[in-house]
């Protein structure tokens, strides 16, 4: 560096200007750093990641082609009943995908407003391009095909194999895959931009109610989503699934049918293109055409609509809201800290101070809790009217069945969480460790502090659902007492697999969790944890299914046959133990022994 | 090539700029200096378009920076102090989408990476991706990123953080010879010693207000103290605007507090205007 000969002043003062790029040309470079960007990141998965890469495909495709397979028959089942054409199958088809994709179209909303505030407004990417002499309006676009690429996956994903299972039991034209994709992009483009729209002018005008806003609007939805469940499924339980309540259900819903929603086009556009080939209407095809063209429309008119306004507020927007006021202090302690002291009171002090670090840390992070509390709190309302949704209550096996298949859904739930937010825990002590590092404790403690708070706040939530569950189901008070004992075997299961997991595996070069939990540790954790909620449930529910079975309403079991029974629940709960005792501790022990040897 | 008329920027109830009058001139270096929370990088990143101003404006070669973004950014070169790299793009990689933004042809681009390569040192890692470096080879790039399209003003938010003596020295001369080049430098340091080798005026800023604008040797005089550092200066000027007692206690001390306190209004308000 020594050597280097600066360039003589006069050469400096007539250096050239640099040039101001045409709009398209800005596209062009921009689009070239996204392609650059792709490449790389493949080239180093194919590198270093094959098996990682091998494996995320490989799931996909599973799921992929489960959820074909079972919509096949479904689409199978409802064709043999209303027939592959006609008004009546039309009618049906027409009024699923309606509700279906209005569905959609709301989540999507959600999702991309929120996605696109998070790369818009918090991604120091968008500091370095406002730093360029870029228009306004090309930052917004680039970031906002950013958020219709990561809000629209899981839409594709689920919306692909429905639509192609549709198509193959009804004996669709090709036409009709060869609309498919661009039907589905140009609908995903048209919530992205409402969400967009809405994003820049909250970011605007409202900045300092957008959480507020955000909070409000989401309950409004829930609470009119929870409104329109329970307004199907009330009423009198012998008419459930009758051609009365049928008819009950499509008025209370016919607001998802409305011409106006592109949930509609994209369903009746779909449902014509799959007619285009058969003899009873000739125009589907045209007609198909006719509502792409309205949804592709539609799609560009929002992209030029979130173009425009971006292009006026982006600078002034992204000033207002990092120049806000600052989060209010936080001084002295909680009720929830001094609850949290107390209740962990038989703790050694450290891990007590550790639980209560990760608590603060856990509830000052709104993207943590409020999914939380979204999937907790729709289970909640779900098993809550768990008695009007249900066909069979009465029907001792049935209730048996859909116990166990609650227990399992909150514990594949749990899995998310403790693979979202619990297996990164260690990753991201990574460059703060010079705190824990440095503390006059044992790192088995800080293992140990984070597992229980996992375990703990798990099971709080978690065992409360489930008896909740139970009670409106009225299971038998000793399946009760196994559910709770699996429900607590899964949350100290999943803990100690995400913690050992997460010292087993840690990133510590990546500072954000979500990309840690879609790692290679995390997909594993997630895997894991899936097989292990199987297990569990499969080893308490089988037994439990055979006791009751053998004991029909009314009858009374010979003493000798009722005493061998209960006797396998609790043979079969104590391998269930065993299992948890193993997944639990296993992962512990080796995430204990890597932690002690982490080079931070 | 920067001027700042009356700019506030609140954030919130708080005045983190308050009524900042500026003018930097072509071929300066100037040093912004103060203690945290001062307003430093709130000034910096209404210079360069992040951030508007509340009240006020500031032109930078000519362009408001609020009116007229894309112009001014042109001219700028901003190194920040935490510095966004695409993590998956190799320094080369990095570099060539700037000099394309820069709207430099193909050809063009290529010689202006060798050049900063060749000056910044980065030909060993300058093909690895950006992931790979240290906090040091990072910042050299940045610095690489921010002079490839030859900017006639540099804004920098504390350049020598995580820099070797080697770097620092490249530094400092570059900074040196772009203002000789006739580029107005902007630099915010808490590296005194920096700012007193470097920098033709520094400007001392607490609590959003400007104290101090001018030479080191005006300071001096001013304190009637020709032997005292930069850093002795600074120190008595943002004690006496704390109104605390000096940080270096010695025994005519504090009767230096007390003039500073009393210069501390005149000294903006004069020297201001001189610039």
């Amino acid at each position: 560096m020594a050597n280097y000969v600066a360039p003589s002043p006069e050469a400096l003062r007539t250096r050239p200007p640099s040039r101001l790029l045409s709009a398209s040309e800005e596209s062009t470079v921009l689009m070239r750093l996204r392609r650059r960007l792709l490449l790389a990141s493949l080239r180093q998965a194919l590198k270093t990641a094959r098996f990682r890469l091998a494996l995320v495909v490989a799931l996909t495709l599973f799921f992929w082609a489960g959820l074909f397979l079972l919509l096949y028959e479904t689409f199978h089942f409802l064709a043999s009943y209303i027939g592959s054409q006609g008004a009546l199958h039309n009618q049906v088809v027409q009024f699923t995908f309606d509700v279906f994709f209005c569905s959609l179209l709301v989540m999507l909303m959600f999702s991309a407003g929120i996605i696109f505030y998070g790369a818009l407004f918090r991604s120091p990417e968008t500091i370095y391009l406002l730093t360029l002499p870029l228009r306004p309006g090309r930052v917004v676009l680039y970031k906002f095909q950013e958020t219709v690429l990561l809000s629209s996956w899981g839409f594709l994903l689920l919306g692909s194999p429905m639509l192609v299972a549709y198509g193959v039991v009804t004996g669709a034209p090709w036409t009709y895959y060869a609309l498919l994709a661009p039907m589905m992009v140009a609908f995903v483009y048209i919530p992205c931009s409402i969400g967009a729209l809405c994003c820049l002018a909250i970011a605007r005008w409202l900045p300092r109610f957008r959480m507020s806003l955000l909070g409000g609007t989401a309950a409004l939805v829930v609470g009119l989503a929870g409104y329109a469940i329970w307004s199907v499924v009330a009423g009198d339980r012998s008419d459930l699934l009758t051609e009365r309540w049928f008819h009950h259900t499509l008025n209370r819903l016919s607001f998802t049918s409305s011409y106006l929603l592109p949930s509609w086009w994209l369903s009746s556009g779909l449902l014509q293109a799959a007619r285009a080939g058969s003899p009873i209407d000739g125009a589907g095809f045209t007609q198909s055409l006719w509502f792409l063209a309205l949804l592709v429309s539609n799609a560009m008119l929002g992209q030029v609509a979130t173009h425009a306004l971006g292009s006026r507020v982006l600078r002034a927007s992204y000033s207002r809201l990092h120049t806000g006021p600052s989060g209010g202090t936080h001084r002295g302690g909680k009720w929830i800290d001094r609850i949290t002291m107390a209740v962990t009171f038989p703790l050694p002090h450290q891990v007590r101070l550790l639980i209560l670090k990760d608590l603060r840390v856990f509830r000052r992070d709104p993207v943590q809790w409020a999914q939380f509390l979204i999937f907790f709190g729709l289970l909640g309302l779900y098993f809550l009217n768990i008695r009007r949704v249900t066909y069979d209550v009465d029907h001792t096996l049935w209730v048996n069945m859909i116990s166990f298949l609650n227990l399992a859904v909150v514990g594949l739930i749990l899995s998310t969480f403790t693979t979202r937010f619990i297996f990164p825990m260690i990753s991201l002590e990574g460059s703060r460790f010079w705190i824990l590092g440095l503390l006059p404790i044992e790192r088995d403690t800080i293992l140990w502090g984070k597992f229980l708070f996992a375990a703990v706040g798990a099971a709080i939530p978690s065992t409360v659902l489930i008896l909740i569950s139970d009670l409106m189901l009225r299971v038998a008070p000793l399946v009760v007492v196994i559910h709770q004992i699996t429900c607590l075997l899964l949350c100290a299961g999943l803990s100690g697999l995400a913690v050992g997991m997460g010292a087993l595996m840690p990133n510590l070069k990546e500072q954000s969790p979500s990309k840690i939990a879609a790692g290679f540790g995390g997909t594993l954790n997630l895997v894991l944890s899936a097989l292990y909620i199987i297990i569990v449930v499969a080893l308490t529910a089988v037994p439990c299914h055979f006791y009751l079975a053998a004991q029909p309403a009314g009858v009374q079991l010979p003493e000798e046959l009722q005493t061998r029974l209960i006797r396998g629940i609790w043979i079969s709960t104590g391998l269930a133990v065993g299992v948890g005792v193993l997944a639990t501790f296993v992962p512990l022990y080796r995430g204990l022994r890597a932690f002690r040897r982490l080079q931070f | 090539m920067i001027e700042i008329e009356h700019v506030r920027r609140n954030y919130g109830p708080t005045t983190a700029v308050a009524d900042l009058n500026l003018t930097v001139k072509q071929g300066e270096v100037f040093a912004f200096l103060g203690p945290n929370g001062a307003g430093k990088t709130t000034t910096i990143k209404m210079i360069v378009g992040l951030l508007q101003p509340s009240a006020g404006a500031i032109r930078v070669c000519g362009h408001d920076v609020v009116r007229k973004a894309r112009e001014s950014s042109a001219c700028i070169g901003y190194v920040p102090d935490e510095p966004h790299l695409y993590d998956k793009l190799t320094g080369r990689e990095l570099l060539q989408f700037i000099g394309e933004m820069y709207g430099f042809p193909t050809g063009e681009v290529d010689r202006h990476i060798a050049r900063e390569v060749e000056r910044f040192q980065l030909g060993e890692f300058v093909d690895n991706l950006t992931e790979t470096y240290s906090h040091g080879m990072k910042q050299r790039t940045v610095f690489a990123a921010a002079m490839l399209h030859q900017p006639r003003v540099l804004v920098v938010d504390e350049p020598m953080v995580g820099l070797d003596p080697h770097s620092i020295r490249l530094v400092k001369d570059l900074l040196m010879q772009q203002a000789a080049g006739g580029c107005t430098v902007f630099m915010s340091t808490h590296t005194l010693s920096v700012a007193e080798e470097v920098a033709d005026r520094i400007g001392v800023v607490h609590r959003g207000r400007l104290m101090f604008v001018g030479t080191v040797h005006e300071l001096q005089t001013h304190f009637a103290r020709p032997d005292r550092t930069l850093e002795r200066l600074y120190l008595d000027l943002v004690d006496a605007a704390e109104g605390r007692a000096s940080s270096v206690e010695n025994g005519d001390e504090h009767q230096d507090l007390q003039d500073a306190d009393d210069a501390e209004a005149t000294w903006s308000q004069s020297t201001e205007t001189e610039s």
